[in-house]
């Protein structure tokens, strides 16, 4: 199981990826940051970077508009 | 390779180079020294002066490319130092020496390549001016890709080329930006005055320079302003169930699709060029439709230039369940040909569409209208009653708390149940998203000063999907900080929308707390400052700036008879859902919340059971919220600011202290 933003609770697979993540959330606003155990991940590794069970994910969406 | 990197060979030493990326970048990403002219880090490569060349070898064949625009696609083998490369730069470098030798820039990049000799290449062609133009190319094209201006440019060919504006003339769509004097590398183009005076211009170019850049090369990855404003918040908004649909009922809808910025950039969108509210500018995110056919009022069959839509409007549409592009653009002209404010409109006829669907009011009050959700027609002939002052458009112009009284009053209907649907407070209509699920956002509403509108306090993300304002004291935190930020532009006569709506690549650096705030971009708001007058600014200064008027207009609004904690009151609506059918959309949400937050056994519960629960529930945790913030904005529980906040702010005067004297606690 993986823990995103402190909250939201996301059942973990062998091999999952940030862009997993952001996927299995419905995530695909463009200023979006992403932290794993609080280290932050560059964009460009998404689709690569493995997400181990039982992590905390920060997907932190930043404001605009309004 | 992972991570989309790749290896290449620079001058016979393994390297690995992001894939896509341009060779002169890895090359100096690796340490390799590359002279340039007419490179510029914010401007897209040109390969104009043809320095930077690189021999490379790939396939077994070898070739010099200039590295500046060569995206490192696949496996190269890239030399820097070959006879053919330094040649080819020595050689350039001493025709650029024979043309302009007294220029400083000319001078070092050709000592770099070993171009020692001014009088080889010396001919009738010679500038010895040190300032002269080198034709790098830095000017027009930031013209053209910060300001999407495209008035500077060359004429002539080969030896005849020279940078010039159309026909040789000063042309009066120049908005005086200096972007192009800002990039000139030798002087050529000088800033010969400014007309505001501002005490430390280059502070507010260095300023304006970075987010122009910004704006050049990152807006088309992120919100997409220039290409279609902020419309495409209205895509975000149904994406994270936020857009209002059917006043506020609902946060998504399957029609979206008809009105969101896809559709209004394949369809309609015709200007995406800076509008010049603010000049220099280059966030152009004023978007417009020209040769529009008016189908209706008194301008029907005229072609006319729309300025919009933007996202609030479109949203209203959705508010009032009109999922129609043609109809959302007419009704955008005339609320701007009439003067009426598209937002208070809109919500306010979602107010009336729900009270005629629910029976509160039927044709008969409406002048025979069927203002059903999604009633375009009707709301048009509204709008058009509005402008004459006829019909029941009288009465839907003075809005939702006016009709709620009068309603209440002469059908006897229910009190109750138009106070939860009728989305205002303090008698202004709420701008257009859906707060139920964010606490911070339902009380950045209710306490902004002016009443329901976003500018105030935006902290839906934060609160709701980031979840990183946690607990009350953090909500209060950010209902402390980001209404007397955003009063702070109101103060300044500054747009906002440069601040989060371009995000510097940089804030990735920042943790999340922080990188909310945009530090970098609050830097440079504060430098902008300093640079028009002189005063240095930092955090506690601005945020002793706001606070003072902040709270001035708090204690005004008590001397007219308001701001009290009863003013900041929601509707019900705003917090949590009304009706059986609403709670039913979202059953699932609402049901988790109970168990695990509210402690309610939701087994073999009715509907309604549930949502007198939830409601319970969410009023309590409204209250809580307030109370902090106001704790935190040094206010009484009745919303009223404290006599020493007042005195701390160095605002209590007499006539301010008298008006809240008697409602100190």
């Amino acid at each position: 199981m993986i823990l995103v933003n402190n909250r939201d609770k996301v059942e973990w697979r062998e091999g999952m990826t940030v862009q997993d993540v952001l996927d299995a959330m419905g995530y695909d606003y463009a200023l979006i940051t992403v932290t794993i155990e609080g280290t932050f991940v560059p964009e460009h590794d998404y689709e690569t970077c493995t997400v181990p069970d039982g992590s905390k994910v920060g997907l932190f969406h930043l404001a605009h508009g309004g | 390779m992972a991570n989309g990197k790749i290896n290449i060979t620079i001058n016979g030493i393994e390297a690995t180079v992001q894939k896509g990326s341009y060779l002169l970048q890895a090359l100096r990403d690796n340490g390799v020294a590359v002279p340039t002219l007419c490179h510029h880090k914010d401007l897209t490569p040109s390969g104009t002066c043809r320095l930077c060349v690189g021999e490379v070898e790939q396939r077994g064949k070898k070739k010099l490319v200039t590295s500046c625009n060569f995206p490192v696609r696949g496996e190269i083998a890239v030399d820097t130092e070959s006879e053919r490369v330094e040649t080819h730069r020595r050689v350039l470098a001493e025709m650029y020496l024979g043309r302009w030798p007294n220029v400083p820039l000319i001078q070092e990049v050709a000592a770099i390549c070993g171009a020692t000799d001014k009088e080889k290449y010396r001919s009738e062609l010679t500038d010895e001016n040190p300032k002269a133009c080198i034709l790098c190319t830095h000017c027009v094209r930031a013209c053209d890709e910060f300001i999407q201006e495209r008035i500077l440019d060359f004429a002539g060919r080969g030896i005849k080329r020279h940078l010039t504006m159309p026909f040789g003339e000063v042309d009066p769509h120049c908005i005086g930006c200096t972007s192009c004097a800002y990039v000139c590398p030798t002087g050529a183009i000088e800033v010969v005055d400014d007309m505001n005076h501002p005490v430390d211009p280059q502070m507010i170019r260095d300023f304006g320079m970075r987010i122009n850049a910004e704006m050049a090369m990152l807006d088309k990855d992120q919100c997409r302003m220039r290409e279609v404003g902020t419309a495409n918040i209205v895509d975000v908004m149904d994406a994270y169930d936020l857009l209002p649909v059917h006043n506020y009922k609902f946060g998504s809808h399957e029609n979206t699709k008809n009105i969101d910025s896809k559709i209004l950039k394949a369809r309609y969108y015709t200007q995406d060029h800076p509008d010049g509210c603010w000049k220099g500018c280059s966030m152009a995110c004023a978007k417009a439709v020209d040769g529009f056919e008016l189908r209706t009022g008194p301008y029907k069959g005229d072609r006319v230039v729309v300025d919009g839509p933007e996202y609030e409007t479109a949203a209203a549409g959705a508010n009032m369940g009109c999922f129609d592009a043609d109809f959302i653009i007419e009704w955008n002209f005339y609320c701007d040909t009439y003067g009426i404010d598209t937002i208070s409109f809109g919500t306010c006829m979602a107010f009336v569409m729900e009270a005629f669907e629910a029976g509160v009011i039927t044709t008969e009050h409406t002048g025979g209208k069927e203002l059903k959700f999604g009633a375009t027609g009707a709301v048009m002939e509204c709008m058009h009653e509005i402008a004459v002052g006829e019909g029941f458009g009288v009465e839907v112009g003075q809005g939702i708390r006016y009709l709620k009284e009068k309603w209440i009053r002469e059908l006897g209907a229910d009190a109750d149940f138009l106070q939860d649907i009728g989305m205002e407070v303090k008698g202004l209509e709420y701008s257009e998203y859906v707060c139920k699920e964010s606490l911070a956002q339902q009380a950045g509403y209710t306490m902004a000063v002016k009443g329901p509108q976003h500018d105030e306090a935006w902290l839906i993300f934060m609160d709701m999907v980031n979840n990183q304002i946690p607990t009350f004291e953090d909500k209060a935190r950010a209902l402390y900080y980001y209404p007397l930020w955003r009063t702070w532009f109101g103060l300044h006569g500054l747009c906002k929308l440069i601040w989060n709506d371009i995000v510097p690549l940089s804030n990735k650096n920042y943790e999340p707390q922080v990188a909310a705030k945009v530090p970098d971009h609050v830097e440079d708001f504060f430098r902008f400052y300093e640079g028009m007058t002189g005063e240095p600014l930092d955090e506690e200064g601005m945020l002793a700036q706001s606070a003072r008027v902040h709270n001035l207009q708090r204690v005004m609004t008590r001397m007219l008879g308001y701001g009290l904690r009863k003013d900041d009151m929601p509707p019900y609506r705003a917090v949590g859902p009304v009706t059986a059918e609403e709670y039913e959309s979202r059953a699932e949400r609402y049901n988790k919340q109970l168990e695990e937050l509210a402690g309610f056994d939701t087994k073999g519960k009715s509907t309604e059971e549930k949502m007198k629960a939830i409601r319970e529930y969410r009023m309590d945790q409204y209250n809580r919220v307030v109370d902090a913030a106001y704790d935190k904005r040094g206010w009484t529980r009745n919303g009223v600011p404290k006599i020493e906040r007042l005195k701390e702010l160095g605002i209590d005067l007499p006539r301010l202290v008298e008006i809240i004297k008697d409602d100190q606690e």
